[in-house]
């Protein structure tokens, strides 16, 4: 009850405070007067009575402060007075308050972006059950020539593993690829569909969320034809529909029954075919999927020394290390080697599935991440830089209000509550800055950076990061504070009357920052001008075609009437591509049409060993070469030019066994010889006949900027690709020509999908994507590095010129010239900037030897990209510098000796 | 200033305070402290100004009420009164204080 009066009072005199401090006034007054009078009543003089009075009365200050301190609440009070104090400083030097809450708000907005982009990507577990135990399996061929070659998984030596392991809980096989699917009435589309084994989702951990997992029987020969799908299937399809369970969609034309569908988010994990491959994903974009159990062909269960041609997935027992069970499988594999007298030694490989799905990338992530933790480091020292100058500037004042009486804990606390304002501050704005970082990142990000969609605002590493920034503003804050309050008060005081003395005072710290500042500055501008160097070489690298005007068009022809390897349906696909050729060359604008076997810029594709009949060439050394199935008029419009020899003919087409083979393949094939009129053997699926080179003609970078490709070119009389890509050469615009091409090749067979439809420059950028996203997302870094450097040389310049305004007052009013001052200012601050330029050069040389293998035709020591950044920051700095110098030299002598 | 005065004892100030206003009916802060002075005989070494912390000590416990009103001398000035709590509490602290002073009483007796 009595403390409750007593906080209710207290309180009221919280808000009424400037009130009763009138009163305590009056009261005191009065009392001070009545003592008075009574001291001259007993004969004082008025001048002895007042001071008798006020000596009687004890400090008048004390006493008020003591009557304060017990009305109110004193840590509330306190503390407000604090903040209020702190956002008037702060507001006083806006400068200062912009550059650091602007810092902290970059700062943590860049770090907590990024680190979400990687903690989802590259470190956060695939939502699979303990997927730590999930590993991907491939077999490895040991004792070749070429070394190890890791190879993709044999069906029969899979089933014989998945009988003797004792290391695996379990595992699965499986093929992807893309399926053809509609619901009957509509055109099909093409959409993700994985092949595997029925324990799929068990070795995963994944249950359906409507109907049932694949049981064993499903992979017989002869049960029924049933899929699962994923739930973005699922609405795409039958746009969620609960009764799903029963209902028939048309795989490649055949009828097949839904089981079951999974829960969102469950994807294919995207395990490339062999690691060393990259090839432009596209099932990993793709998020409708179908399962199908794997039902194992006569060839499945026959071959033991070729049909490598599956993934597996595995999942290691509890306690099993990968290195036990890749040994165990090594060994079952080379006692099998031996004892089936394989001409080959068989091994296997083990990759963490995390490891293994991001391995393309991550790179690239980790390069991102190391250059904003950069960021961050100059960020922090910008934020150390500018509260120790705006220590100094404050130890003036700390002193006069230590000397008016504030306690040292007063004095403490008002920097704090000036550092927590600029910090609270700074992470507000840094949430905001992470939250569209996050949304910015995932706009611009290329489409293969797996998982996305997952990307999530980190909650941890936003906490963290604020944790960090803010900690790093209180401490730098508090730090000097203590200092300053150890000085005795008289001693700063008299100090700071002679400006010239403490403008050298902690200028060794500041410099040093400023130094460490631009050394990551430097690191940082030449990896980013070195990416951007990079990046302009592949763009405006000589491809080898033309690829302005021309429209892609790939068609599936996953359809039963093309279903098999029959000749009857080779006679259907070749109809089907010779009545498109001919409907599509009659569209209005249109100069050229031509197909070929396989989309452009998705790396290497239909590999084959180069074999010559007249000159055997040993097995390791046998150049590897993309085989294309081509029309005759590919060449003109792809606008590739013929080197040699001859184009394909009309006349060709009875006899097809031709091929033109492009300049690279010449070069590692024939060795110097002219190779037309020689034989390549095996380059036709079917045919065991060779074909005979007709023609060379120039190189082109048709599977990727980054190379040039050995290319062989055989005519689709010879044999007719599934996915023909149609190309279209006009006069009229991509988009105007694609609703009339997709609706050509609809009215010849609306059976057929449409995969793709696109201009080739599109197809071109896409294929750039990651690599303009690591240039974007780095060079905005180094922008911001710049910035932030350049803030900080100006910041600590600006203040050292403020400090000795007097000293330039003296020096001009002695004479001093106004370029004679400018340089001082400017050399003064060279020092710091040159020095932290050399260490910084000296780390990049170190640094850029771990981006080398991002860069395409850059040497990491390019001149001009380690030339042109230092002089973009030198530039910047002189710059920064510039703006103080000027300010010193125009100093007016009169005004700043009158100041003191 | 006498050096060798003692200070107010701790928690006593507040009991003076009481008493005063007891018996003198209400009374400003100055007039307060000058009685306090003269009562003690100016044995004791009171900074006048601790008076007016002790009365809002005082007022917040709602052992003593202030209003406003005009001194002998025609000064406007605040002063105070004791309420019926504090007569109940002056009760209270004196018991205290006499066991407390009986205490140090026998202690300091000399032992027979």
């Amino acid at each position: 009850m009595e403390l409750i009066r007593i906080l209710a009072s207290r309180l009221k005199a919280l808000f009424g405070g400037r009130r009763l401090d009138a009163e305590l006034d009056d009261e005191v007054r009065a009392h001070i007067a009545m003592a008075v009078e009574e001291n001259v009543a007993r004969g004082m003089s008025a001048e002895e009575a007042r001071t008798a009075a006020l000596r009687a009365f004890g400090g008048v200050t004390q006493v008020k402060e003591q009557y304060r301190t017990r009305r109110g609440v004193p840590l509330l009070e306190q503390a407000w007075r604090d903040v209020r104090f702190g956002v008037r400083q702060l507001r006083r030097a806006p400068g200062f308050t912009a550059t650091a809450i602007l810092t902290l708000a970059l700062d943590i907005g860049a770090v907590t972006s990024v680190y979400s982009v990687v903690d989802t990507v590259l470190l956060k577990p695939i939502a699979f059950r303990d997927p730590g135990r999930l590993v991907v399996m491939r077999e490895a061929e040991e004792e070749t020539e070429a070394g190890t070659r890791v190879m993709p998984d044999n069906y029969r030596h899979f089933m014989r593993l998945m009988g003797d392991t004792k290391t695996l809980e379990g595992a699965a096989i499986f093929d992807a690829n893309g399926a053809s699917v509609s619901l009957g009435s509509d055109h099909p589309r093409i959409v993700g569909a994985v092949t595997a084994s029925p324990s799929f989702f068990r070795v995963l951990g994944v249950q359906p969320i409507l109907g049932r997992d694949f049981v064993d029987s499903d992979a017989n020969e002869g049960a029924a034809r049933v899929v699962l799908l994923s739930y973005e299937g699922w609405q795409s399809f039958f746009q969620g529909d609960p009764r799903v369970v029963g209902r028939t969609l048309m795989n490649g034309g055949q009828p097949a029954t839904v089981i079951g569908v999974l829960p969102a988010g469950v994807r294919f994990p995207d395990i490339s075919i062999a690691p060393s491959l990259v090839t432009q994903s596209s099932l990993g974009a793709r998020e409708d999927v179908i399962f199908e159990a794997l039902r194992p062909n006569k060839f499945d269960l026959s071959a033991d020394n070729s049909n490598f041609n599956y993934r597996a997935i595995a999942r290691l027992k509890p306690d099993v290390t990968l290195a036990r069970a890749q040994g165990e499988l090594e060994g079952l594999q080379n006692a099998y080697s031996q004892s089936a007298h394989l001409p080959i030694r068989l091994g296997a490989r083990l990759t963490p599935l995390n490891a293994d799905v991001t391995s393309g990338i991550s790179g690239a992530l980790w390069l991102m991440f190391a250059a904003v933790g950069g960021v961050l480091l100059i960020a922090c020292v910008n934020l150390a830089n500018l509260q120790l100058v705006r220590a100094v500037t404050a130890e003036r004042e700390t002193a006069v209000r230590a000397a008016l009486g504030a306690s040292k804990s007063q004095l403490v606390m008002a920097r704090l509550a000036e550092s927590l304002i600029v910090a609270i501050a700074g992470g507000v704005g840094g949430v905001a800055f992470a939250v569209a970082g996050i949304r910015i990142f995932v706009a611009i990000a290329p489409g293969n950076i797996p998982r996305l969609n997952e990307v999530r605002l980190s909650l941890p590493v936003l906490l963290f990061a604020m944790a960090l920034s803010v900690a790093a503003a209180i401490v730098f804050g508090i730090l000097p504070a203590l200092r300053s309050i150890g000085v005795q008060p008289q001693r700063a005081l008299q100090r700071n009357s002679s400006r010239t003395a403490s403008a050298r005072d902690g200028g060794g710290t500041r410099s040093l920052l400023v130094g460490a500042q631009v050394a990551c500055t430097v690191v940082l501008l030449i990896v980013t001008s070195l990416v951007l160097r990079s990046f302009s070489h592949l763009l405006h690298q000589e491809r080898g075609f033309d690829t302005s005007h021309l429209t892609l068009a790939q068609v599936d022809l996953f359809s039963p009437q093309y279903g098999d390897n029959s000749l009857k349906v080779e006679a259907t696909k070749q109809a089907f591509v010779d009545r498109t050729l001919t409907a599509l060359g009659q569209l209005p604008g249109v100069q050229q049409v031509a197909i070929s076997s396989a989309m452009p810029m998705t790396g290497e594709t239909w590999i084959d060993e180069l074999s010559r009949p007249d000159h055997p060439i040993r097995e390791a050394q046998k150049p590897m070469v993309n085989v294309r199935f081509v029309s005759e008029d590919y060449l003109k419009t792809m606008q590739i030019p013929l080197l040699a020899g001859r184009n394909f003919a009309d006349s060709d087409r009875a006899n097809p066994r031709v091929a033109l083979i492009s300049e690279g393949t010449a070069r590692a094939g024939f060795n110097g010889e002219n190779p037309v009129g020689r034989k390549l053997e095996s380059i036709i699926p079917d045919g065991q006949q060779p074909v005979t080179v007709i023609g060379v003609v120039a190189d082109t970078r048709i599977n990727g900027l980054k190379n040039t490709a050995l290319m062989v070119y055989v005519p689709y009389w010879a044999f007719a690709p599934w996915t023909p890509l149609i190309l279209v050469r006009s006069t009229q615009a991509s988009d105007a020509l694609i609703p009339e091409m997709r609706k050509t090749i609809w009215n010849i067979d609306p059976t057929v999908a449409i995969p793709e439809l696109k201009s080739m420059d599109e197809q071109v950028d896409e294929s750039v994507a990651t690599d303009r996203f690591q240039t974007v997302v780095l060079t905005s870094f180094g922008g911001a590095a710049l910035l932030l450097a350049l803030l900080g040389v100006y910041g600590v310049m600006a203040y050292s010129v403020s400090l000795r305004q007097q000293e330039f007052g003296i020096r001009i009013a002695l004479g001093s010239g106004k370029a004679a001052l400018i340089k001082l200012v400017l050399v003064q601050a060279a020092t710091p900037v040159l020095l932290g330029a050399g260490v910084g050069l000296a780390a990049a040389l170190l640094a850029v030897r771990w981006v080398q293998s991002l860069l395409f035709q850059t040497p990491v020591l390019d001149p001009v990209s380690i030339g042109g950044s230092l002089l973009v920051l030198l530039a910047a700095a002189t710059l920064a510098a510039t703006i103080p110098a000027r300010r010193a030299s125009s100093v007016d002598p009169m005004q700043t000796l009158r100041m003191e | 200033m006498g050096e060798n005065k003692p200070d107010v004892l701790q928690g006593t100030l507040d009991l003076m305070v009481l008493k005063t206003l007891e018996s003198m009916g209400p009374l400003h802060g100055y007039g307060i402290a000058r009685r306090i002075e003269q009562v003690s005989g100016n044995a004791l070494r009171l900074n006048q100004g601790t008076i007016y912390p002790a009365l809002l000590r005082l007022e917040q416990r709602g052992w003593i009420k202030a209003e406003w009103g005009t001194s002998e001398s025609n000064r406007r000035a605040k002063f105070y009164s004791l309420s019926r709590p504090g007569r109940k509490q002056i009760e209270k602290e004196t018991e205290n204080w006499e066991r407390v002073a009986a205490t140090m009483a026998r202690f300091l007796a000399p032992s027979n």
